[in-house]
């Protein structure tokens, strides 16, 4: 019973900021709406855990539960593989913007050419 | 035929100018590419007769072997490019016999080799872990060496442009090694002396390095968009 209070209000929490952040246009529509629409399946599924039990026995698992615990794990993965590529990519931008400063600004010493 | 010296530094104020007085001897330019260094390094490589490029966050050595290739290339109009450490492990006298293969156009790049050559007071664990390099190599890459990761190389102006090397860190040797397949260069190994004293042991990439190495190529393998 706690943890289902905890777990709405937490959610209603990541909607509000994300509302807020897309007023502010900080975040993009499509990000908005899947966020929210992703919080809004937690708050229900807190709700009325057995809801989900028929999608989770459509796919071969018993419990709905069961089912999120596997999805979530699977959709943090992928989001934890996006981000460190985003990583990589910003790391080599990073290297590049160093890269041309250093020859922009070439020092020689004097007596030397 | 302009010959420049690709040397990447850091941290490396008691031993580049050494470095860059040597390798000039037998090369038009020596440019250090200075890692942001926390020394004089850059003063020191300057004083010496180098042109000095300054990154001013720590990118590594492969970011920065790049950096100096860059310059070499476009600024320096390089035919032959010479990567040449800063730490004095290497004798710049060796460079004649390494880029002899690019001028009578046997070769894209040559690669040194510790193993070739004498390796003065390598280690026995320092040896293993080589070997281990080329087996790995021979797997990863399908390249037969008796060395894949002696820093010592000499490049052709073709080769150099052909081997951007985009791993920043440690694995470009590999890295370097896999765009020889991928482009179809020629290679050569010569023989080389690389000096280990407890100096550079103490201050050098240990042998752990190895596997930071392997960790690096796997990441790029999964992660390069
Ligand atoms: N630019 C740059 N050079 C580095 C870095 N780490 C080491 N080096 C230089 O690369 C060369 C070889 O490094 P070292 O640690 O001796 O590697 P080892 O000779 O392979 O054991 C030396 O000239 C170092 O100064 C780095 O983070 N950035
Ligand atoms: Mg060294």
């Amino acid at each position: 019973m706690i943890f289902q209070i905890l777990l709405i209000a937490f959610a209603l929490f990541a909607i509000t900021i994300t509302t807020k952040q897309y007023r502010l246009r900080k975040v993009s529509l499509y990000w908005f709406i899947s966020w929210t629409l992703l919080w809004t399946i937690v708050i229900v599924v807190a709700l009325i855990p057995q809801a989900t039990d028929p999608i989770a026995q459509l796919v071969g698992i018993e419990r709905g539960a069961d089912l999120l615990v596997y999805v979530a794990i699977v959709v943090l993965s992928y989001g934890l593989y996006r981000v460190l590529v985003r990583l990589e990519k910003v790391q080599k931008e990073i290297t590049q913007v160093v890269r041309q400063v250093a020859i922009n600004k070439a020092e020689k010493s004097k007596g030397h050419e | 035929m302009t010959i420049v010296a690709v040397i990447p530094a850091y941290n490396e104020q008691s031993r580049v100018a050494e470095a860059v007085r040597d390798a000039l001897l037998y090369v038009n330019y020596a440019v250090v590419v200075d890692d942001c260094s926390s020394d004089q390094t850059s003063k020191n490589a300057l004083d010496a007769g180098a042109i000095v490029l300054r990154h001013m966050l720590n990118r590594g050595q492969g970011a920065s072997l790049q950096t100096g290739t860059d310059y070499a290339l476009e600024n320096l109009k390089a035919d032959i490019i010479v990567h040449f450490d800063a730490d004095g492990q290497m004798q710049g006298s060796d460079i004649q016999e390494l880029i002899k293969p690019i001028l009578d156009n046997r070769a894209d790049i040559v690669l040194g080799s510790r193993f070739l050559g004498d390796s003065i007071k390598m280690p026995l664990s320092r040896k293993l872990v080589l070997k281990l390099g080329m087996l790995f190599t021979l797997c990863i890459s399908g390249i037969k060496l008796t060395d894949t990761h002696c820093g010592f190389r000499a490049l052709s102006k073709k080769s150099a442009k052909d081997i951007v090397i985009t791993r920043d860190r440690m694995a470009h040797a590999s890295e370097i090694l896999d765009l020889i397949k991928v482009y179809g260069l020629r290679f050569v190994e010569c023989p080389v002396t690389i000096k280990y004293s407890p100096e550079v042991l103490a201050k050098g990439q240990s042998s752990w390095g190895a596997l930071v190495i392997v960790k690096d190529m796997l990441k790029s393998k999964f992660l390069d968009v």
